[in-house]
């Protein structure tokens, strides 16, 4: 019996496309001072990670769902890779997670959960790549641990592979990529599709017109 | 077979003992991979490592694809 062999390869093409335009991205609402400062130094030049708002709110609710007993939540970052002025962004469309063996300092997809897993990926309907992961550190901030910079190392260690690091306690969010040996802070921007709300992070009121009734007035004797 | 992280592709010859086990490590290591951070689908279901080609119902022009199993700390 022989071993099986590779009879033919084939890479996947990056496409050209024009990242998020800035009416249509903000910074997430949870990034903390030194975060949201760099976001706004590459508001100009662009990002190397675009995160829908289907994808974050995705995430914000996973992590939340499980902040009250502080266990780690996890899933796969799905998307696209695109290039621009021969600049390579990952855009995040969406995730895909299952059932979780999680406690407040670890988290590994469950063994009976991947049939789920798959089913989301399936279910995604369209040609994702997993351009990263992302998980949760409930009350310990968001940094990279050894066990994290070894998944990074040993799965995404491509450029344009992220790890979004979620704090649901602190209310932070950070992501970041391999440098060679180094791990980064990436900065990035929530993105939203022309068809979605575009009012990310803020209350919205209704405007008084001229012809609206007035409220009324308690008659004070 | 599909490489999720990167989309590149490759194709494999098997033979029906091949194990799953097996067929992971091949492409995990074209692709300067870990093969025990891998698991591999077909459609919804999941391959298991001891299981061979015969016994996971691989076929000609079956696509599988490499999921990578991440641990986060």
């Amino acid at each position: 019996m022989s071993s099986p062999h590779i009879v033919g390869s084939k890479d996947r093409p990056i496409r050209e496309r024009e990242p998020p335009p800035k009416d249509r991205r903000t910074a997430h609402k949870w990034l903390n001072d030194k975060a949201k400062e760099e976001y706004l130094g590459l508001e100009e030049k662009g990002y190397e990670l675009y995160i829908s708002k289907l994808a974050e709110e995705k995430i914000r609710n996973h992590a939340s769902s499980t902040s009250s007993d502080r266990l780690e939540v996890m899933g796969l970052l799905l998307g696209n890779i695109f290039r621009c002025n021969g600049n390579e962004y990952a855009l995040v469309r969406d995730v895909a997670t299952t059932d979780l063996d999680s406690s407040s300092v670890r988290v590994r997809f469950s063994r009976d959960g991947m049939e789920k897993l798959f089913a989301s990926l399936e279910d995604a309907g369209f040609n994702y790549l997993i351009v990263g992961w992302y998980h949760s550190h409930p009350g310990h901030r968001c940094f990279m641990s050894p066990t994290d910079v070894e998944t990074q190392r040993g799965l995404f260690n491509k450029r344009f592979h992220s790890a979004v690091v979620i704090d649901p306690i602190s209310k932070e969010i950070e992501a970041f990529y391999l440098d060679g040996s180094k791990v980064k802070s990436r900065p990035f921007a929530i993105y939203w599709d022309e068809f979605q709300n575009p009012y990310y992070g803020e209350t919205v009121r209704r405007k008084r017109l001229a012809g609206d009734a007035q409220p009324i007035k308690a008659n004070r004797r | 077979m599909r490489n999720a992280e990167t989309g590149s592709t490759v194709d494999m010859e098997l033979e029906e003992e091949n194990t799953v086990q097996e067929i992971i490590e091949g492409a995990a290591g074209y692709w300067e991979k870990d093969s025990g951070a891998y698991v591999l689908r077909k459609g919804k279901r999941l391959l298991r490592g001891q299981q061979t080609v015969l016994d996971a119902g691989i076929g000609n022009s079956d696509d599988l694809e490499l999921i990578p199993d991440p641990e986060g700390g």
